[in-house]
């Protein structure tokens, strides 16, 4: 019982990186590696201000700041230098390695004070594991809700725009390449803020933390659209939660099952391959069945 | 709007699942007792100076007389250097309400101690657990945390250095920058070696794609290269030692493994040894004979002296007789 709230609470904490990916990868309709750099980004940060004495909320603040930065090193690459997307992520990512252990001063650090996010405001009363779900749907509920404003303004429109289609939106007066800024710089704002909630929640940063993030961001992104497909923007936004915490839990039976944890980034990958092929299996199947149908 | 229909109702299930647990849990927090003693093992990653210890902890409890599945339970946990892994597995030993935890390798103990304040937590090999943040101090660590450091003997292994190297003046040092453990064993060798007025180069690497450059640069610069408990350059051993061969100079690692991949002689610490150790605390934890708030860090003060014959024949370098006849007694010679 307590394992199963214990990964509920994982699925809802990261489930925040990824609907900051969410930006990036579906509304602007690119992939961004730079998510691997600017997660540990907010965590070394994050860490970094606590030890030093300042407070939770500003060290959180902070980490969204610097992977606002992040963010706008890729978009200054991508939108203004016309380096090819793909390559301008991995490059703020590669760039991000030296920086965090600049910032850290080491490759890993731990909280030795007692003082995080999740034990603040009276959240440590709880019982284990509740602290976190809270604290994580607090967060969650903030984000959706500015991140849905946002796209209901008249730029968040323009950012839809831009990825539906750039041409058009150009044609229609759109600066896409501030939108562009504008995306990355919010995407990785929020990657790295919740690098920043996971590094107090783990209890230390550690440089090497990003590996891996983005297919974890993915999956929560795609099992919550192959779950409930054809829905409109803001509900889907509540989907990637689902599906962050759905991909927990079944990595969680995996893991229960006594499968050997060195096939997990296996396993993993195989998750994320079959979610992304089961639109395009369930259209197969479903052509083969109505073929099936008029032949009689 | 049927599939929103249906997420509407996966989030009143949710919610109602939480809710239902909220309360479920509050009445069962009291633990427990286990049938047989259960000691949970977290891996950091799969890596053989690693499996080394953890062989040495099974090893040491089955010497003991526990044997697993019969009157022990030992789950094993190997989080293959995922952060969340790390997490998911640690919560996992607590709600198992395991009777001992062992973290193998820094971020696997950072990662226990933040799961739990009260289950036993056996430290298997970390470099430095005070300056990790894990423990305030070693000798009296206060906590539900105590077990072995794998520190190696920083003194000894330069004293060899300069026995075998005469008139030696600059030490090279190469590490990843990523490794806190070897960054703090670099910073160690530093402070020893300029008081002794010996010159140190220092560089790092991030991967061990970098070793082939900046270890060319390296040894053009230093008499000899150090190397301290670093898997990553571990792992780029063979090439190391053949680019220093190249210029004719010789590699002297911390750890034993190192030596048998072309480094020339080190006074080391056997990690199964160091997990001898690890499982020596954690059968005295079962038998109730140690309280993990009293019981000092164990530190391995000796080592043993290995030497690399093959590699020294190479470079033209003759060992002493003393050092042949010491590691023949308590050592070991590579031929």
């Amino acid at each position: 019982m307590n394992l199963i709230v214990s990964t509920i609470s994982q699925g809802f904490i990261w489930s925040i990186m990824a609907i900051g990916l969410f930006i990036t990868f579906r509304i602007l309709d690119f992939p961004d590696m730079t998510v691997e750099g600017s997660f540990p980004l907010g965590a070394v940060t994050a860490v970094s201000l606590i030890q030093q004495g300042h407070s939770t909320l500003l060290a959180l603040f902070m980490a969204f700041v610097f992977g606002c930065l992040a963010g706008f090193a890729t978009a200054f690459l991508y939108a203004k230098l016309n380096v090819p997307i793909l390559l301008a992520g991995i490059l703020t990512m590669t760039a991000m390695y030296s920086i965090n252990l600049r910032i850290l001063g080491k490759a890993n650090m731990s909280l030795t004070k007692s003082n995080n996010i999740f034990n603040e405001f009276g959240l440590d009363k709880l019982p284990t594991n509740f602290n976190g779900i809270i604290l994580g749907v607090i967060v969650i509920t903030i984000i959706i809700f500015l991140l849905i404003i946002f796209l209901n303004t008249e730029k968040g429109q323009a950012v839809i725009a831009t990825g539906d289609n750039e041409t058009m939106a150009a044609s229609l007066g759109i600066n896409t390449t501030v939108m562009k800024f504008i995306g990355l710089m919010v995407s990785n704002g929020i990657v790295a803020l919740t690098g920043g909630l996971i590094a107090q929640q783990n209890g230390f940063a550690d440089v090497n933390m990003g590996i891996g993030v983005i297919v974890i961001g993915l999956s929560a992104i795609i099992i919550g659209e192959v779950i409930y497909p054809d829905v409109p923007l803001s509900i889907r936004l509540i989907t990637i939660v689902i599906g962050s915490i759905v991909y927990r839990l079944i990595l969680m039976i995996v893991l229960q099952l006594g499968f050997n944890t060195n096939d997990l980034k296996l396993i993993s990958a195989i998750i994320l391959a079959l979610c992304l092929a089961l639109p395009t299996i369930r259209e197969q199947f479903l052509k083969t069945m109505r073929n099936g149908v008029k032949t009689k | 709007m049927k599939h929103t229909r249906r997420l509407y109702i996966t989030l009143v299930a949710l919610t109602a699942f939480l809710v239902f647990a909220f309360f479920y849990t509050g009445h069962t927090d009291a633990k427990k007792q286990n049938a047989i003693p259960k000691v949970g093992i977290l891996q950091l990653m799969s890596h053989p100076a690693l499996d080394q210890i953890n062989k040495g902890i099974n090893d040491t409890l089955k010497k003991h007389g526990y044997i697993n599945g019969k009157n022990i339970k030992i789950e094993f946990q190997n989080a293959q250097n995922d952060q969340s892994n790390l997490r998911t597995i640690s919560k996992q030993f607590v709600q198992d309400n395991v009777d001992v935890a062992v973290g193998i390798a820094t971020p696997s103990v950072q990662s226990l101690k933040n799961a739990t304040s009260k289950t036993p937590i056996v430290m298997g090999a970390v470099t430095d657990p005070e300056g990790a943040g894990i423990i305030s101090n070693n000798k009296k660590p206060g906590g539900n945390i105590t077990g072995v450091s794998d520190q190696a003997p920083l003194k000894a292994q330069l004293n060899l250095m300069k026995q075998v190297i005469p008139n030696l003046k600059t030490i090279g040092i190469i590490y990843t920058s990523s490794d806190a453990s070897a960054t703090s064993q670099m910073k160690k060798m530093k402070k020893l070696a300029s008081q002794q007025g010996i010159k140190v180069e220092i560089s790092s690497i991030n991967s061990v794609n970098d070793i082939q450059q900046v270890a060319s640069s390296l040894i053009e610069k230093s008499q000899t290269i150090y190397v301290p408990t670093d898997n990553t350059v571990a792992s780029g051993m063979k090439l190391l030692t053949s680019i220093a061969a190249k210029q004719n100079k010789a590699v002297f690692p911390a750890a034993t493994t190192m030596v048998k991949d072309g480094g020339l002689a080190t006074v080391g610490l056997s990690q199964y040894e160091l997990g001898e150790k690890t499982g020596e605390h954690v059968v005295r934890i079962l038998q109730g004979k140690e309280k993990t708030a009293t019981t000092p860090v164990t530190f391995m003060q000796k080592g043993h002296l290995i030497l690399n014959e093959k590699m020294a024949k190479k470079l033209n370098i003759q060992f002493s007789n003393s050092l042949i006849k010491e590691a023949q007694k308590k050592g070991q010679i590579i031929k």
